[in-house]
């Protein structure tokens, strides 16, 4: 009954921030604010056992009849968008503020508003063509959010592609939903899986959604879009924008009959993904694209939970299928809460030091060691290791996996690699948070940037910190969010089962991990300061005169990974080797090239344009030939209908 | 009898997987010797009562695989001077997992083919499957001539394991036949890796392609 | 009231009994070599006498430097409380613990490569970077093992998929999770701990600027993570299931000890592989896991 109210207070929150966001910093957070509460208390009220919520205007838009649903589903998203929106409207008040970005902070506010306005109203769609107008509109905003930084070098070209990759996936989201129009006589959406003939759209939207979700090899946008936007942007981006893919996904698989071969592309597929995504990740320099590559893995672990869940479902609804759902849309939250957490403490790095560049960072912890705990909170998390929330959402896909293995089941060929690709995946997750943590956060200083670096002000800090708690909760008492994720997962192709004990054991064993690590920790520390503790320089095997520059850098950290799979990451190097008695400067430079985009797609897409100079000559200015033209397609057209009516 | 033929397919299975994974050349050889004796064992399983005939091929096959061969390709290796390790074009780590890949594959695609009922439970098919790919997988990826040899050697083997589903329809003249082949071609094979060696001072494969006309 | 006393009686066994082990493979290794050796017990000895020294800290260690062992320590600890002992069973088993187990472990090499990139010594990192990057492989056998054995018994908790059946499945997941054993642990070949050429190094040379407490919890640690490994391996090969408690109790014990005997004799006999060769060894340990994984699945079948 009440969700009605709140979503339109939530809706006139944000739309009143878009217009006065520029002008009143204040009023607009407490606006943004608001709207975001609003949006979490509906899906709260939903994800908590309230009834879902329909409701058809009784005005059109566009010629259509304005419908809004919110079911269980939608609801997750929503809350996640919610918390997110929320968080990155706080964070972005100190780290892109008026003072430092008079031109671009004011429209960056109304922007951020429309961008979370325009996704919920994606969330909130039940027609197909109000669900492709909030679509574009997010679209347009983020792209705008991405390059609202004028003086970013990288942020224009990388604006381009994200707008190209992202029309691209439009286009068949405008495929998709043309097809279910024409094929049902109507834009509105619902559960129509009774009409088979709808099957085999869902290639249709798997580019379109795969593009926005990012899984690989559609992933191309992703890396340069998310590390050349500001850092709450980028969080917003790889915390919920690249989630509206993943909900297209889920929604129209639960919604629409899908063809038998779907569960398998989907949970290959993801795999993959899970692994080139983390394979990328390692081998990076850049802090953010890091963080990017490791998005197109989580989004690869979400495609193998929901492919699993659609292959349990061909099979009959089996539990193990339920299971990965529920571990799927449990991981579209853990991934985001970490992922933006994380985006936010790598801004706080580039805000503290003016760089993202890992190889010259290093020994930060000491100037700020708020953000280091928070980022290795992070890092941990991401990396699926208990006892926080990314390891839940990830055990869960397992045991799914690992039933649809035991059982024996046809989809036990899926479910196998799958599994074996995802515990890869995870330990090079592992290494390149290691990596990430230790070169930025750890040992000494590298290049001068972090000398003068100092400590983020609260009102960045807080907001990481909310963030780190949500996570730690999800991985702390799965249990009592099992009805909430039950219920989101039951509006997907109906009800998943009861909570399996195994869930209760799990929480019960990270809250008991994580208490006994916390003590542990303290009376090593108390046993240390007792026994005597001596402050020295790192020993180094004896080394007498060790500098900060012989420290294991992130190229050679990664070297052994970025080795085994140089046959796809292809780096290109080069280095001048120190010659002679007293040598100049040597040196050595390393990039690992976006393989996909630099080698399959510029190549196809320079193609078209040399395809499209040709067709261009055509345009050459004289009338003569336009004329020419006109009477030419007039006489082709006259004699094709004269073709078409003899016989 | 089932169960130790499957035992012993199993062996030249890890055998095939062994050739792949080695850098050097005496061990590869060491490896082909070794599934040429499993394979020459055999057919001494599969027959439900002695028969001297059978008993006189498996021993053969055994010591001109295990014995003869190897210490032809010793001879010629040593003969020619030639560097023991392998370099191979496709490296040994991608090599391992496309034979396992192909083992796999092979004991997942006999449920589809039709074998008489008494060979639905042995793994006769898949072996010589799994061993012919080994074959190849050698016969592309390492540049060595006698890498390449024993190679064939390994593709020869799966032949004889396909052979032996046949065991009752085929004379022994005609194994015994494949078997002279067999040495006469790796003698030559000895000879002729001499002379290239002495004439061109290499024996990589990839340099021979001046060759071919 | 008897959960909570078998709780500290397992806690117990898991604190006492895991440093009888390196030096049992250190017994192994002397007797070998025609050497007299250090006592079995050295171990707690050393663990004694380095709990009650000071520490020299480096300028650069931040807390982590401290917390990371502890943490560590719990993990593997925690791990180890997972797993089921033979007649004993596990103290809590549900459904996918296996996982819980397999992750624990890659949490304390979490926390003890965080705590080597702690000083920004160079060894230190090329440990790091070696212990993460072996561990990749590493763990692709272990989820194939959990996965053949899951497969084999039709359940993924820990105390129901240690019922192993004898045949060359069995044979193949011994191999394999010895390799990997020996992998994980950082023993000959893959590492060599009694060598001190940091250079050539994995797990020893990550823990080179700790000293007193913390080195004491991370040697603890690595014992117990050995023991936690044998007790795996044995279990995962050798059927308990239908023997007496005191004979299953024997037969597990006997099991561990052949193990660590098998380690010693190992690291006698074999030298230290060169790194390259490192991930050729450690494929073939994911394939003997994977061809266990076969021979289960065709195994149900037939």
């Amino acid at each position: 009954m009440t969700d009605g109210p709140i979503l339109f207070v939530a809706a006139a929150a944000l739309l009143l921030g878009c217009l006065l966001g520029p002008r009143f910093p204040r009023l607009w957070i407490a606006l943004t604010l608001a709207g975001a509460a609003a949006f979490i208390a509906a899906s709260a009220h939903i994800l908590g056992g309230g009834e879902p919520w329909e409701w058809r205007g009784g005005f059109s838009v566009g010629g259509e009849q304005l419908h809004l649903r919110l079911d269980g589903l939608s609801a997750l998203f929503l809350a996640l968008l919610g918390v997110v929106g929320g968080a990155g409207a706080v964070y972005s008040r100190s780290y892109w503020s008026d003072a430092q970005y008079p031109r671009s902070a004011p429209r960056g506010r109304a922007l951020w508003s429309a961008l979370v306005v325009s996704m919920g109203g994606v969330l909130l769609a039940s027609n197909g063509l109000h669900f492709l107008l909030a679509w574009e509109a997010f679209v347009l905003a983020a792209y705008f959010l991405i390059i609202l930084d004028p003086d970013s070098a990288g942020a224009r070209p990388a604006g381009w592609l994200y707008l190209a990759a992202s029309h691209a996936g439009t286009l068949c989201l405008f495929g998709f939903f043309c097809g279910i129009a024409s094929r049902t006589g109507s834009w509105d959406l619902g559960p129509m899986r009774d009409n088979a003939g709808l099957a085999p759209l869902f290639w249709l939207g798997l580019v379109g959604f795969g593009l926005k979700a990012g899984l690989f090899p559609l992933h191309v946008w992703l890396p340069s879009g998310h590390a050349s936007a500001p850092s709450h942007v980028s969080a917003i981006l790889s915390g919920v924008m690249i989630n509206m893919g993943v909900y297209g996904l889920v929604r129209f698989t639960g919604w629409l009959p899908v063809p038998h071969e779907a569960g398998w592309v989907l949970i290959f597929g993801g795999a993959v993904s899970a692994l080139a995504g983390m394979a990328f990740a390692v081998s990076q320099t850049d802090l953010k694209r890091l963080l990017a590559y490791c998005t197109v893995e989580n989004v690869g672990i979400i495609g193998v939970g929901l492919g699993a869940a659609l292959l349990g479902s061909e099979q009959g609804g089996t539990s193990w299928g339920g299971l990965a759902l529920a571990g799927a849309l449990l991981h579209v939250w853990s991934h985001g809460l970490s992922k933006a957490l994380l985006f936010f403490g790598a801004g706080s790095v580039v805000h503290a030091t003016g760089t993202r560049d890992m190889s010259r960072l290093g020994g930060l912890w000491k100037r700020m060691p708020k953000t280091a705990a928070l980022f290795a909170f992070g890092s941990v998390a991401i990396s699926g290791l208990p006892p926080l929330g990314g390891f839940v959402s990830e055990w869960m896909i397992y045991l799914g996996l690992l039933g649809a293995a035991s059982s024996r089941s046809p989809a036990a060929w899926a479910a196998i690699p799958a599994a074996i690709l995802l515990g890869i995946s995870g330990a090079l997750a592992l290494a390149a948070f290691v990596k990430a943590c230790s070169a930025v956060f750890l040992g000494a200083s590298r290049g001068g940037t972090s000398d003068h670096a100092h400590e983020s002000p609260d009102l960045m800090i807080g907001p990481m910190a909310a963030l780190a708690a949500l996570g730690a909760v999800i991985g702390l008492a799965p249990a009592p969010l099992w009805p909430s994720i039950a219920r989101a997962a039951g509006a997907w192709r109906g009800p998943v089962g009861p909570m399996p004990w195994a869930v209760l054991a799990l929480g019960l064993c990270n809250l008991v991990l994580a208490g006994l690590a916390l003590v542990a920790a303290a009376l090593l520390g108390r046993r240390v300061r007792d026994g005597g503790l001596k402050r020295a320089p790192t020993w180094s095997c004896g080394y007498a005169e060790p500098t900060a520059r012989m420290q294991y850098t992130v190229g050679s950290f990664s070297g052994i990974i970025s080795g085994w799979f140089s046959w796809a990451l292809r780096p290109q190097g080069w280095s001048q080797r120190p010659r002679g008695l007293f040598p100049a400067r040597a040196h050595r430079f390393e990039r690992i090239p976006e393989t996909v985009l630099e080698d399959a797609v510029a190549p196809a897409a320079l193609g078209v344009l040399q395809l499209s100079t040709l067709v261009r000559r055509l345009q050459h200015g004289r009338l003569r030939f336009y004329i020419l033209y006109i009477v030419a397609g007039l006489a082709g057209l006259g004699i094709l209908t004269a073709m078409e009516a003899r016989p | 009898m089932s169960s130790g033929l499957n035992l012993l397919i199993g062996i030249s299975m890890g055998l095939n997987l062994l050739a792949l994974g080695s850098s050097r050349l005496p061990s590869l050889i060491r490896v082909a010797a070794a599934q040429g004796v499993v394979l020459g064992l055999m057919p001494l399983l599969m027959e439900h009562h002695f028969s001297w005939l059978v008993a006189l091929t498996a021993v053969t096959t055994a010591v001109v695989k295990g014995v003869v061969i190897p210490t032809l390709l010793r001879h010629a290796m040593r003969a020619a001077n030639i560097d023991r390790d392998l370099d191979p074009l496709i490296g040994f780590i991608p090599s391992l997992l496309l034979g396992a890949a192909g083992t796999i594959a092979a004991v997942a695609l006999v449920r589809v083919v039709p074998l008489l009922p008494e060979h639905r439970g042995l793994l006769l098919v898949p072996g010589s499957v799994a061993a012919i790919l080994t074959g190849f997988i050698l016969l592309i990826a390492r540049s060595k001539a006698i890498s390449q040899v024993c190679g064939y050697l390994i593709l020869d083997n799966g032949v004889y394991l396909f052979g032996l589903l046949l065991i009752h329809a085929m004379p022994l003249l005609v194994e015994a036949g494949i078997l002279l082949d067999l040495t006469v071609a790796v003698f030559v094979i000895g000879i002729i890796v001499d002379r290239i060696q002495r004439a061109f001072d290499s024996l990589d494969t990839r340099k021979l392609t001046a060759l071919h006309e | 009231m008897m959960a909570s006393v078998e709780f500290i009686v397992r806690i117990g066994l898991w604190f006492l009994l895991p440093p009888l082990l390196p030096g049992i493979v250190n017994r192994v290794k002397a007797w070998v070599a025609g050497r007299r050796g250090p006592p079995v017990l050295q171990l707690y000895y050393d663990l004694a006498r380095l709990w009650r020294k000071g520490v020299v800290l480096s300028d650069l260690a931040s807390p982590g430097f401290i917390a990371g062992p502890a943490v560590a320590w719990v993990a593997v600890a925690g791990a180890a409380l997972l797993l089921p002992l033979g007649p004993l069973g596990s103290l809590l088993s549900f459904r996918g613990d296996v996982i819980l187990l397999v992750y624990l472990l890659a949490l304390a090499r979490f926390c003890t490569a965080w705590a080597a990139m702690e000083t920004g010594s160079s060894f230190e990192g090329m440990g790091a970077a070696r212990e993460v990057s072996y561990a990749v492989l590493a763990e692709a056998s272990v989820i194939t093992a959990v996965l053949a054995l899951s497969v084999q018994s039709g359940s993924v908790s820990l105390a129901r998929m240690m019922e192993p059946a004898v045949g060359s499945g069995g044979v193949l997941l011994a191999a394999g999770l010895f390799t990997v054993l020996l992998a994980e642990n950082c023993r000959v070949p893959f590492d060599d701990p009694a060598t001190h050429l940091e250079l050539t190094m994995i797990h020893e040379v990550m823990v080179l600027d700790h000293s007193g407490p913390p080195l004491a919890v991370i040697l603890h640690g690595a014992s117990m993570k050995l023991l936690l490994y044998a007790l795996l391996l044995v279990q995962a090969v050798v059927p308990l299931g239908g023997l007496s408690f005191p004979a299953a109790v024997a037969v597990l014990a006997g099991g561990v000890l052949a193990v660590t005997v098998g380690v010693g004799l190992v690291e006698s006999l074999l030298a230290r592989f060169a790194f390259r060769r490192v991930p050729l060894l450690l494929t073939t340990a994911f394939l003997l896991c994977l061809f266990a994984l076969l021979v289960a699945w065709n195994g149900g079948a037939a």
